[in-house]
C-alpha cells in the first residue's frame, strides 16, 4: 500500500462522514440557523451593552422576555395550524386592561383579575377562530380587523379610564410579587412562560389535537381527508393564541401596575417576527416550539440591545424588517433544498481493499469459471412476475416467491403454469424459508421477519432488535431484513444487510462500502430479536449447516462467506470460510448432495475494486453525478455456485449471454431441478441438475420425512 | 444560477454534465434498423475506389462486391483515401504511409487521410500513441494531434495545425479554402486553413466523439465512434484514480469510452446500465454507441441515425454516401449497414 492511499484509508476510514448525512436526517436540524442566530445575537449585544449578562438586568429582561413568550408560544400555534395572528398585540393591551380596570377600579383580588385578562383572550381568540375557522374568512385579513378594533377600544377605554386606574389605592402582595418577586432569580413570567412552553412542546409533539394542528397546517386537505376536523382545530388554535396574549396582558398588568397608550403596541409585530426568525414556517405545519423560544430571544434582546444602544425607533423597525426577510427567504431556500443537500452528503464512502481474487472468465481453469449453462432454462412466470429476489418450494411442490409489488406468489405443481397470489405482505418479500407446520416465513424489505400461515395469514414476527449505544439513525428498526433460516429448534436466523439505506436502495450501500450488515435471531419463544453480530459489508444469504450445528451467511460487498456456530466450542463466533470471491455472493441454500448452493448476484470489475481504494473518488463521484450515470459492481452477470462445508467450491453456472438469468440472487435446489429467481428479473428459471438425487426435498432435509 | 451557487458550490462540487442528444441528433434506431451490407471483423474506413466499396479490416483491405482482399500489410490499416486518379493511400498502426503501395512517409497516429487536387492531406491522432491505443491518448488527455500535408509524389510534409486533441477525421472545403477536421477527445469539429494556421471552432459541444468526416451531395457525413459519458468524464477529472486505473487494469476494462457493447463481466457498470425486469434500457448511460451525422455544407447537423445502449452496430467510425444512400461501418458492431439517406435539407 503506498503512503497516499493509506492516508486515504485513515482520512475516510476514521473520520466519520457518514455522521453529518444521518444527522441531517433529523428534523431537529432545522434549529441550526436560528440557534447559531441566537448565540450571535447574544454575542454581539452582550459585549456591545455593558451590564448586559448582570443579574439584575438579565432578571429584568427575563421578565420581559417570559410575557413575550407566551406571545410569541400562542402564535405559534396558529402558524403551525396555517394560520396566522395579528391580534396578538390588542388582545395582550386589552386584557391587560382588563387585569388593571378589574384590581384598581373594582379593587376587586388578584386571582379576579387573572380571570378577567383570560377571559378577554379567549373571547377575542373566539371570534378569530368563529370567523377564520367556521366561517373560513382569510386569516390575514381577518386578524387585522380585529388589531384594529380592539385598539381601537383600547384606546377608548384607557382615555376614559386611565385617571381612575392611576388614583386607585389598590394593593396586594400576590399582584406586587408576580410584578416585582422571583424565586431564586425566576420571575414569575419566566416560570409560567417555561411551563407553557413545556406543556405546548409536550401537546404539539407527543398529543392528539397536537398532531392534529400540524397535520391541519402541513396540508388541509389531507387532514380533512383523514378524518380531522379541520374547521374545530383552527378554531381552537386562535382560541389558545387568544389565551395566551390574555394571560401575558394579565402579566404586564403587574408588572407595571397601569396600563399606558403603548402596551402592546406593535407586539404582532415583535411576535410573527420572532417566530419566523426561530425557524417556524408561514406556510404551517412545521415548527416547533423550540423555534419560538429561540426566535423570541432572538428578537428581544436585539430590539432592548438597539434602544439601550441609542437607536431611535426607525432603525429598530428596519432591523426587525430586514430579520424577518431573511428569515422567509432562508425559510424557503431550506425547506426546498434540504433534500437535495441531503442526497448530496448522504453517500459517505470509506477506503476498503478487496482481496486478489481468482478470475471467473470462462475457460480460466479455475474453480469459479462461469458458463453458460443456465441460459437456458424453462421459464415460470415470465413476463407475470417481476423481483422473485428468493424462490423456496413446499412439500407438495408448490412454488412460492416475492415480487417487488409486495405480493408472495404461488405457482402450482406440477407444472408451474398455474399460479395465484398467496399472500400480500406491502414491502418487498425478499428471503423465504418454510417452517415444520408449512408456514412460510419472509424477510420483507424495509418491514421485516412475518409469517405466512397456508390460509395466506400475514404476521409481524419481528420489526426491531436492540438499537447499539452509538448510532445516530435508529438501528433498532429492521432496514433491509434480506434472507433468513430456521434452526431446528425453531429460533429463526437472519441477516439485516445495512443501517444506512433502505431496502430499495440495496445496490447504493456497495458503493460506500461502510459494513453495517446484521446477523439477528429470533426467538419464536419470547418474541425478541436479538443481534448476533454486526459490522459485515452487507450481510445477505443465510443457510442453516445440515447438521444444524452451525449456519452459513453471506457477506455480499467484501465476497464472503461466514460460518456462524450454534453449537459446540466455536458457539458464538462467526469464522470466515470463503473469501475473495470474483462474485458477490447472495442467497445461501442447501443441496441433495450435502453441499450448499450460493446466488452470485453481480460480478467484481477491476474497475470498481479499484474505485473501492479511491473513497474519495467515489464520493464526488456521489456528488457530481446523477445516480444513474454511477459506477456500480457489474450486477448484470451473476452465477451459481456450488460449495462444500468447508469452503471448497465444487462448481460454478452462469449465464453470460445475460438473456435469462443476467443477475441470480438465489436458487433452490427441490427433486433433481434447480429454480433459480433474481430480483431484478421478470422469471423464475428451472434447471435440470444432472447427478442430484430426483427425491431431495428442502422440507424433507429440514425437517424431516413427517412434513 | 442564482447568487448563492458560486458559494453553494463548494460545498457540492460541480456537476458533471454533458452536451444532451437533442434537435438533429435526437436519439431514433434508424442505424440498428439498417440493412446489413456486410458482416465482417472490426470494419473500419470505408473508401470507394474504382466504383467498388471497399473497407479496412485488421491487416486487411477488402472489397464489399464482388468480394475481395484488395490488399494485407504487415500492421492493421488505420486509415485508407483514394485519389481522384485511383492512387490507394493506406495508413497503417505502426505509422507507416503508403500510396499506391509506395511507403511515402512515415508518422506514428493515421488516423485519416483525404486526397485534394493530388496533395494527400494526413490527420495524425497523436504524437507519442498509436491508433490502437487511443483510449489510452484519452486517458492522458493528451492534445497532440496534428494535420499534415504531403506530396504523395516526393513525400514532402508539412504541418498544418498541430496540438488537437486527437484529430480522426478530416474533409477539404475548397470552396471555402479550409481543412475540417475532427477533434475526438474536445468532441468538436475546428476548420484549418488549407495552408496551414491556427484550427477554429465549426461545431462544437458534440455528445459524441467525432471520427472521420466525408462529403456527400448535400453537405457531410459525420461518423462519430463514442458517446460522451459523465462517468467517464468525471473519470478524466480525477487524475488519481485515472493513473491508478492505467496502471492496474488492462485496458478493455477501463472506464474510458468503447467501440463495441459489452463483452465482458469485468467491464464497468453503470447503475442505469443494470438490466432490470429482462430490460436494458436504450437511453441508459453507456459507454458505447453508434451514431452517424448528416451535417449540411456549413457543418450544421441535420440528421442523424443512432444505435442506443441497447442497439448492435455501434463504434461506427467512417461513413459514406453511395448511390443515394449511407453506408456506415460499424467497428464495433463488426457490421457494415446502409441506411436510406433522411436526406438532410
Amino acid at each position: 500500500m503506498t503512503f497516499h492511499e493509506r492516508l486515504q484509508a485513515w482520512r475516510y476510514n476514521l473520520v466519520p462522514d457518514h455522521i453529518i448525512g444521518e444527522i441531517l436526517t433529523k428534523r431537529w436540524t432545522d434549529n441550526a440557523i436560528p440557534f447559531l442566530a441566537l448565540l450571535v445575537t447574544i454575542g454581539v449585544f452582550g459585549t456591545a451593552i455593558p451590564g448586559f449578562f448582570e443579574p439584575f438586568s438579565l432578571l429584568e429582561s427575563t421578565r420581559q422576555l417570559g410575557e413575550f413568550l407566551i406571545v410569541v408560544i400562542g402564535l405559534t400555534v396558529v402558524m403551525l395550524a396555517g394560520g396566522i395572528d395579528l391580534a396578538v398585540g390588542s388582545i395582550f393591551a386589552l386584557a391587560a386592561f382588563a387585569a388593571v380596570a378589574v384590581f384598581f377600579i373594582f379593587e376587586l383580588p388578584t386571582g379576579v383579575a387573572l380571570l378577567a385578562s383570560i377571559a378577554t383572550g379567549a373571547v377575542f381568540g373566539a371570534i378569530n377562530g368563529y370567523l377564520i375557522g367556521y366561517l373560513r374568512l382569510r386569516a390575514f385579513l381577518t386578524t387585522l380587523v380585529t388589531l384594529v378594533i380592539g385598539r381601537a377600544i383600547y384606546d377608548i377605554l384607557i382615555v376614559n379610564y386611565g385617571s381612575l386606574i392611576q388614583m386607585s389605592s389598590a394593593s396586594s402582595d400576590v399582584w406586587d410579587f408576580i410584578g416585582d418577586g422571583a424565586f431564586s432569580g425566576f420571575s414569575v413570567p419566566v416560570i409560567s412562560a417555561l411551563v407553557l412552553a413545556v406543556v405546548a412542546h409536550v401537546a404539539l409533539t407527543r398529543s392528539r389535537p397536537g398532531w392534529h394542528i400540524l397535520a391541519v397546517g402541513g396540508s388541509r386537505r389531507s387532514a380533512h381527508n383523514s378524518g380531522i376536523k379541520v374547521r374545530q382545530t383552527v378554531f381552537m388554535s386562535y382560541v389558545i393564541s387568544g389565551l395566551c396574549a390574555g394571560f401575558a396582558g394579565f402579566l404586564i398588568a403587574c408588572r407595571l401596575s397601569g396600563a399606558g397608550p403603548g402596551t402592546g403596541l406593535n407586539m404582532e409585530i415583535l411576535a410573527i417576527t420572532a417566530a419566523v426568525v426561530g425557524g417556524n414556517s408561514l406556510g404551517g405545519g412545521r415548527g416547533s416550539v423550540a423555534k419560538s423560544i429561540m426566535g423570541a430571544i432572538i428578537v428581544l434582546v436585539m430590539n432592548n440591545g438597539l434602544i439601550r444602544l441609542g437607536y431611535g425607533t426607525g432603525t429598530n423597525q428596519m432591523v426587525l424588517g430586514i430579520m424577518l426577510a431573511a428569515a422567509v427567504i432562508l425559510d424557503i431556500r431550506w425547506l426546498k433544498n434540504r433534500h437535495k443537500v441531503l442526497n448530496e452528503l448522504y453517500v459517505a464512502p470509506i477506503y476498503h481493499r478487496m482481496g486478489e481474487t481468482q478470475s471467473a472468465v470462462p475457460d480460466s481453469g479455475t474453480p469459479y469459471a462461469l458458463n453458460n449453462r443456465i441460459a437456458h432454462t424453462e421459464y415460470i412466470g415470465l413476463g407475470e412476475l417481476e423481483g422473485p429476489e428468493d424462490v423456496v418450494l413446499d412439500k407438495d411442490d408448490h412454488l412460492y416467491c416475492g415480487t417487488r409489488h409486495g405480493e408472495i406468489v404461488r405457482f402450482f405443481a406440477p407444472d408451474y403454469k398455474r399460479s395465484e397470489i398467496f399472500a400480500h405482505t406491502g414491502g418487498f418479500p425478499l428471503g423465504l424459508a418454510i417452517d415444520k407446520d408449512s408456514n412460510i416465513l419472509s424477510c420483507v424489505g424495509a418491514m421485516g421477519l412475518y409469517r405466512i400461515s397456508q390460509k395466506g395469514e400475514v404476521k409481524q414476527l419481528s420489526a426491531e432488535t436492540n438499537r447499539s449505544y452509538t448510532s445516530i439513525v435508529d438501528d433498532a428498526r429492521l432496514r433491509d431484513p434480506n434472507d433468513l433460516d430456521i434452526a431446528p429448534d425453531g429460533k429463526i436466523y437472519f441477516t439485516d444487510s445495512t443501517t444506512r439505506y433502505d431496502a430499495h436502495d440495496w445496490a447504493i450501500d456497495s458503493i460506500e462500502g461502510r459494513p453495517t450488515g446484521r446477523l439477528l435471531v429470533f426467538d419464536p419463544a419470547t418474541g425478541e430479536t436479538r443481534t448476533l453480530l454486526d459490522n459485515y459489508r452487507y450481510a445477505n444469504g443465510v443457510c442453516m449447516a445440515h447438521d444444524g450445528k452451525s449456519l452459513f451467511f453471506a457477506e455480499s460487498w467484501a465476497c464472503r462467506v461466514h460460518r456462524y456456530w450454534l453449537e459446540g466450542p466455536k458457539a458464538g463466533t462467526a469464522e470466515c470460510v470463503i473469501k475473495d470471491m470474483p462474485g458477490y455472493p447472495d442467497n445461501i441454500n442447501r443441496a441433495s448432495d450435502g453441499n450448499y448452493w450460493m446466488a452470485w448476484l453481480g460480478m467484481r470489475t477491476p474497475s470498481f475494486d479499484l474505485a473501492l481504494r479511491h473513497p474519495g473518488f467515489r464520493k464526488r463521484m456521489s456528488r457530481r453525478l446523477p445516480q444513474d450515470e454511477w459506477l456500480f459492481p457489474n450486477i448484470n452477470t451473476g452465477g451459481v455456485v456450488k460449495f462444500a462445508g468447508d469452503g471448497r467450491i465444487v462448481e460454478t453456472m452462469g449465464d453470460l449471454t445475460g438473456n435469462s438469468h443476467p443477475m441470480v440472487t438465489s436458487m433452490r435446489e427441490h427433486k433433481g431441478y434447480l429454480y433459480v429467481g433474481g430480483i431484478l428479473n421478470n422469471r423464475i428459471g428451472r434447471y435440470k441438475l444432472e447427478n442430484a438425487d430426483p427425491a431431495w426435498t428442502g422440507p424433507r432435509s429440514y425437517w424431516g420425512a413427517r412434513t | 444560477m442564482s447568487l448563492l451557487d458560486p458559494l453553494l458550490d463548494l460545498f457540492r462540487g460541480k456537476a458533471v454534465t454533458i452536451p444532451p442528444m437533442d434537435g438533429a441528433l435526437r436519439p431514433n434506431t434508424l442505424l440498428d434498423d439498417s440493412e446489413v451490407v456486410i458482416a465482417a471483423l472490426e470494419p473500419d474506413n470505408l473508401a470507394v475506389l474504382n466504383g467498388k466499396l471497399i473497407y479496412s479490416s485488421g491487416t486487411d483491405v477488402r472489397q464489399v462486391s464482388p468480394r475481395k482482399t484488395i490488399g494485407t500489410f504487415a500492421s492493421p490499416v488505420t486509415a485508407l483515401a483514394v485519389s481522384d486518379a485511383g492512387a490507394l493511400a493506406v495508413g497503417l498502426d505502426d505509422g507507416t504511409l503508403l500510396v499506391g503501395g509506395k511507403e511515402i512517409a512515415g508518422f506514428n497516429c493515421i488516423t485519416a487521410l483525404a486526397f485534394h487536387k493530388d496533395t494527400l492531406y494526413v490527420c495524425n491522432g497523436s504524437a507519442g500513441l498509436a491508433p490502437s491505443q487511443w483510449a489510452s491518448d484519452l486517458m492522458h488527455r493528451n492534445t497532440s494531434g496534428s494535420v499534415w500535408q504531403v506530396d504523395p509524389a516526393t513525400g514532402n510534409r508539412r504541418q498544418l495545425a498541430s496540438g488537437l486533441a486527437y484529430a480522426y477525421g478530416l474533409v477539404i472545403d475548397a470552396s471555402a479554402g479550409r481543412i475540417v477536421v475532427s477533434e475526438s477527445w474536445a468532441h468538436r469539429l475546428v476548420s484549418i486553413p488549407l495552408s496551414g494556421g491556427r484550427a477554429t471552432e465549426v461545431l462544437p459541444r458534440l455528445p459524441a466523439y467525432p471520427a472521420r468526416i466525408t462529403a456527400s451531395e448535400t453537405g457531410y457525413l459525420l461518423s462519430l465512434f463514442a458517446p460522451l459519458n459523465r462517468l467517464v468524464e468525471f473519470v478524466l477529472q480525477e487524475p488519481d484514480y485515472r493513473a491508478d486505473m492505467m496502471r492496474e487494469i488492462d485496458s478493455r476494462f477501463w472506464i474510458a469510452p468503447s467501440l463495441s457493447p459489452s463483452h465482458s463481466f469485468l467491464e464497468p457498470l453503470q447503475n442505469g446500465g443494470v438490466r432490470s425486469m429482462g430490460v436494458h434500457k436504450p437511453w441508459s448511460p453507456t459507454r458505447s454507441y453508434g451514431l452517424v451525422a448528416e451535417l449540411d455544407h456549413d457543418f450544421q447537423p441535420q440528421a442523424s441515425y443512432h444505435s442506443r445502449a441497447n442497439g448492435r452496430f455501434h463504434g461506427v467510425t467512417s461513413a459514406l454516401m453511395l448511390d443515394g444512400a449511407i453506408i456506415a461501418a460499424a467497428k464495433g458492431g463488426n457490421h457494415i449497414v446502409r441506411v436510406a439517406a433522411a436526406g438532410g435539407t
